[in-house]
């Protein structure tokens, strides 16, 4: 080790959500003088308006800051910002494994959670060391002795003298600082070795192109030199290398094993850098990429179309620009009868589907309809072909399928314990295997069970809460596809088939959902000027029938002088009103209508 | 170029030319007791001194309103006149004709003008009614709304049947020879037996012109108020739609012609008055809350009672009394002309609109694509190149019409090129 890496310490933030990662991530940035308080917007690191709104970390960034320590020593922090949300759980690994240490903070009100169980034996996977650091002590129900004990308990991390801290108040600060410059172990590597880099992030800018975030592990790497993805080869030649300053990027003559610090090289494409691949040297290479590598997949899909199909030019260049950003994010145009052109887009989890139509919403200002989420199906044909569908409208009939086999997650929830009545009955519903129950403390519970993915992907986290008022965690991870009676469920309305409506879902449970999907839609439908059924069928068997019936009296009786102004806003207000609407051939439909199918557990 | 005192503009050609066509309204805010489903501006008094004192001022009010207009209105025959209300005829005979004899002394009433004044049977004598006849009325439209007693009671009326056909005789004997009655069906516990019942006891008293209205339960009414405990009894959709064709067909056979969605006459009886409002033309209403379309503006003068008449006592203290007042431009009046030309059963002449507006609104394919539907299932018709509702199509007449109409400029502006609505 180097004295240069001596006064290296990287490491991460980890916390379930809500916990106060970003704020004690505030405090620090603070501390170290990186950020004058009155220029500080909250929560510097979250970057994006939504995840503040939110107040969720959604893409890792990264921030290097100088701490002069009580030792007299003067450290180079670098701080790794993660995704809290298990959407995106491999780039939590990957940025995990461009650090030393973590810091994992609880909240001293509610103790350990799903996603800090989660997060924590992630940070135990990737080896680090993990530096317990309890928040919200200035809350009257914070139980500072109860959560030190939870800790230990359950992880199994010493937590005696975990600096026990208010983020928001900004007390007992430097006990963290300290902690990690005498915890968190200094980096290696060596610095003359073949150049290996682990890119953690990379975000597109339109000056520099797309900025690359790296952990350097071994060598040393300068302007000039040239560059190569190992994943697929893609060379490129630096444009500069540097630090990632609090308010900016601070260029440097080099980044050494040890350093976290990003590297420009006028890349055009994010897809060239994705996030667990090892950036080398095209001269020297590295022998083989770092391990741990895999190209994300998306886990959930939906189309999306925009409501005035003459911006589907305007919906794609959108999507283009967030791909830009976002490796995860897959889209292909697809078509469909009823709601014209759009795109299947594939996301890592709801959430990542959530804050994706929401930014293409408000960034970029277009009115979206959004088919109902859907798992990829694994189908075999009776000739033996295999077939991954992501669009319930590619389904297979029946007589053609040998095998349908659907993804399967295994399920953490942690809970109070007077809840798991309640959620094991919701699991049991949305056809879960229960594994195991064990116990946190006096209060919690974690329960385990292996779900189809498509049962989590509805309303499940929405019911999980209502079910708890509030207070089960959930986190699930894929453990692999299993066999399943699945069929299609179409939808017709006024006789006609509604491609966007179709969805797949077990056999058994198809009558309910039938049923519950046509009251749905039965309230999302307007009375028009005839009776619209509303039908749900499998395979052309009608199982399912609700009415909307008919439109008979919307008449103003009287419309005299002093009638005709109001008369005329009334009408024109209506009219306003039909324009949201969706034409599905003969029959109009409310745009929440193909969201509708979602909420099952009402 | 002058102006109306509402502001619409006076075209040379009005001044210079032969006289354009106006409807005078006259509006008279006052009632002998509020009914229960009424949410029209007026103010129930009863006969005291007081309520003499403000019929007197308010009339005074409105004869210097008349004053100002005549100047603008030289250039006007006013071929209509209506006073409305309220009920007008709680105002003294001796006011309601010194306003009379202002109409005529500040416009030009042409020979065969329809003056009509509405009345409740209570409110008027066969003495009241000569003197209003010999003032020059020469239509009457009087309420009787249901020939059910209980029915009326219900509605806060204060006549029962009996009163209101003394007071249909007294009228004829009078010498008016154009009498309206008012109906209403969708009235809570109402059957269609008791609606034919209705129907029959105004067709038997032979008069004019019978308007029959969907009661309609305002907020701010009595009705409003008592929304839910009256729900239960009113009349479902599908009884008011067999209601209000069975009245059709009924009125029909009887010698009354629909013309517009709540109205019936007798050949060449149809409201001249009324027809202006859905043919677009132009009207001039005075009083509290009253509307003009004057000039190519619509214009209406405050709810305010007293605001109003001290606007026009003291002109000068600055009491502004326009309450709204907005230009019809182009593509608005294109709007109206359906909106409003769809009500009568006559409908709208493509030909006539393509002349008025210059395009044909019918050009556009979702507009086509709709009509067809509308056509085919039995909501309009389509002959000889002029649509219409049909008595279905006129009870779900809002669905249809703004389905029909733009709702901003650039719909106006698709509808105009024929791309799209």
């Amino acid at each position: 080790m180097t004295p240069r890496q001596e006064h290296i310490r990287n490491f991460s933030i980890i916390a379930h959500i809500d916990h106060g990662k970003s704020t004690l991530a505030d405090r620090l940035l603070e501390y170290t003088r990186a950020v004058p308080t009155r220029e500080m917007e909250a929560q510097l690191l979250d970057n994006m308006d939504l995840e503040r709104e939110r107040g969720i970390t959604i893409k890792a960034r990264a921030v290097n800051v100088t701490y002069d320590a009580d030792n007299g020593e003067t450290y180079s922090l670098n701080l790794i910002d993660t995704p809290g949300h298990v959407d995106f759980n491999y780039e939590v690994s990957r940025s995990l494994n461009a650090c030393e240490g973590a810091i994992l903070v609880v909240d001293a009100t509610q103790g350990i959670e799903a996603q800090t169980l989660a997060n924590a034996y992630l940070a135990l996977d990737a080896g680090l060391e993990i530096l317990p650091v309890i928040n919200k002590i200035d809350l009257p129900s914070a139980d500072i002795p109860k959560v030190r004990a939870e800790i230990e308990d359950v992880l199994g991390v010493p937590a005696e003298s975990s600096p026990a801290v208010s983020a928001k108040l900004g007390t007992n600060i430097k006990d963290v600082l300290e902690l990690i410059v005498s915890e968190v172990p200094a980096p290696d590597g060596d610095e003359n070795a073949p150049l290996e880099c682990l890119i953690f992030d990379s975000y597109y800018d339109s000056y520099l192109g797309v900025v690359v975030y790296v952990r350097v592990v071994n060598g040393t790497l300068r302007a000039g030199e040239r560059i190569r993805m190992m994943h697929n080869g893609a060379e490129f030649d630096v444009v500069a290398v540097g630090m990632m300053a609090p308010f900016g990027l601070r260029e440097t003559e080099c980044i050494s094993a040890g350093d976290v610090g990003y590297i420009t090289a006028s890349i055009k494409d994010v897809s060239d850098t994705r996030v667990g691949d090892t950036v080398t040297k095209a001269e020297e290479p590295a022998a083989e990429a770092l391990p741990g590598f895999k190209k994300v997949l998306p886990m959930v899909y939906s189309g999306i179309y925009p409501a005035d199909g003459a911006r589907y030019g305007d919906l794609r260049d959108a999507l283009e620009k967030l791909r830009l950003n976002d490796a995860a994010l897959s889209f292909e145009p697809e078509t469909s009868a009823a709601l014209g052109f759009g795109f299947r887009c594939g996301f890592l989890g709801l959430l990542h589907m959530e804050i994706l139509q929401e930014r293409l919403e408000r960034e970029f200002n277009l009115d979206l309809v959004t088919t109902a989420p859907s798992v990829i199906y694994e189908i075999t044909l009776r000739g033996g072909e295999l077939k991954r569908i992501d669009n319930p409208s590619n389904f297979p009939s029946a007589d053609e399928i040998e095998v349908a086999a659907e993804p399967i997650v295994r399920a953490s929830i942690i809970t109070p314990a007077e809840y798991v009545g309640g959620i094991m009955e919701l699991c049991q519903d949305r056809r879960g295997v229960y594994k195991d129950l064990s116990r946190i403390d006096d209060t919690r519970q974690e329960l385990h069970y292996e779900m189809p993915l498509n049962e989590i992907i509805y309303d499940f986290f929405d019911a999980l809460k209502s079910r708890s008022r509030g207070y089960a965690s959930l986190d699930y991870e894929l453990v692999g596809y299993k066999p399943s009676k699945l069929v299609k469920l179409d939808v017709l309305l006024n006789g006609d088939q509604v491609d966007a409506l179709s969805f797949i879902v077990h056999e058994d449970k198809a009558y309910t959902r039938a049923r519950k999907i046509t009251e749905k839609l039965k309230d999302n439908i307007p009375r028009q000027l005839f009776e619209i059924p509303v039908q749900a069928a499998i395979g052309g068997r009608i199982i399912a029938r609700e009415t909307v019936k008919a439109l008979r009296k919307d008449v103003l009786a009287k419309c005299y002088g002093g009638d005709i102004t109001r008369k005329k806003k009334l009408l024109e207000k209506q009219k306003e009103g039909k324009k949201k609407m969706r034409q599905l051939g003969s029959v109009e439909v409310t745009p929440e209508a193909f969201m509708a199918v979602l909420k099952l557990d009402e | 170029m002058k102006q109306h005192p509402g502001g619409g503009e006076i075209s040379d050609t009005e001044q210079e030319n032969m006289l354009s066509l106006l409807g005078l309204y006259l509006h008279i805010p006052f009632c002998r007791s509020k009914c229960s489903y009424c949410d029209f501006y007026s103010m129930p008094c009863a006969e005291r001194q007081e309520a003499r004192k403000l019929m007197q001022s308010y009339t005074d009010a409105l004869l210097l309103h008349m004053e100002d207009y005549a100047g603008a209105a030289s250039h006007h025959a006013v071929d209509t006149v209506f006073i409305g209300g309220g009920t007008p005829t709680v105002l003294p005979v001796s006011m309601l004709r010194i306003l009379l004899d202002q109409v005529d002394r500040c416009f030009n009433l042409t020979e065969n003008a329809e003056i009509t004044i509405e009345a409740n049977p209570e409110t008027v004598s066969r003495s009241s009614l000569r003197s209003l006849r010999r003032a020059g009325v020469n239509r009457l439209s009087m309420g009787l709304q249901s020939a059910n007693d209980s029915e009326l009671r219900l509605l806060g009326r204060i006549h029962d049947s009996n009163g209101f056909g003394a007071a249909f005789a007294d009228a004829r004997a009078a010498g008016i020879g154009n009498i309206n009655i008012d109906l209403m069906y969708g009235i809570p516990g109402q059957t269609p037996e008791s609606l034919r019942r209705t129907l029959e006891y105004a067709v038997a008293l032979e008069p004019e012109h019978i308007s029959l209205y969907g009661l309609k339960i305002e907020e701010n009414t009595p009705f409003g108020r008592q929304r839910e405990a009256l729900e239960p009894y009113l009349p479902d959709e599908d009884t008011e739609l067999e209601m209000y064709l069975d009245a059709i067909d009924f009125l029909a056979s009887s010698g009354f012609i629909q013309y517009e969605i709540s109205n019936f006459a007798r050949e060449g009886y149809a409201c001249r008055h009324n027809l202006k409002y859905w043919r677009c033309e132009e009207y001039l209403g005075l009083g509290p809350a009253a509307h003009s379309y004057l000039g190519g503006v619509r214009f209406a003068y405050t709810r305010n009672f007293s605001d109003y008449i001290k606007a026009l006592e003291e002109p000068d203290k600055g009491v502004i009394i326009l309450s709204e007042r907005s230009r019809i431009d182009e593509d608005e009046r294109a709007g109206e002309y359906i909106m409003l030309g769809l009500r009568l059963t006559e409908g709208v002449d493509m030909g006539s609109f393509a002349e008025r507006f210059g395009f044909d609104f019918t050009a556009a394919d979702n507009v086509r694509r709709k009509l067809h539907m509308y056509v085919e299932n039995g909501f309009m018709t389509a002959d000889a190149g002029r649509l219409a509702l049909t008595p279905k199509g006129m009870f779900v007449s809002n669905y249809i019409i703004s389905s029909l109409i733009p709702c901003d400029r650039e719909e106006y502006a698709g509808l105009r090129s024929g791309t799209e609505l």
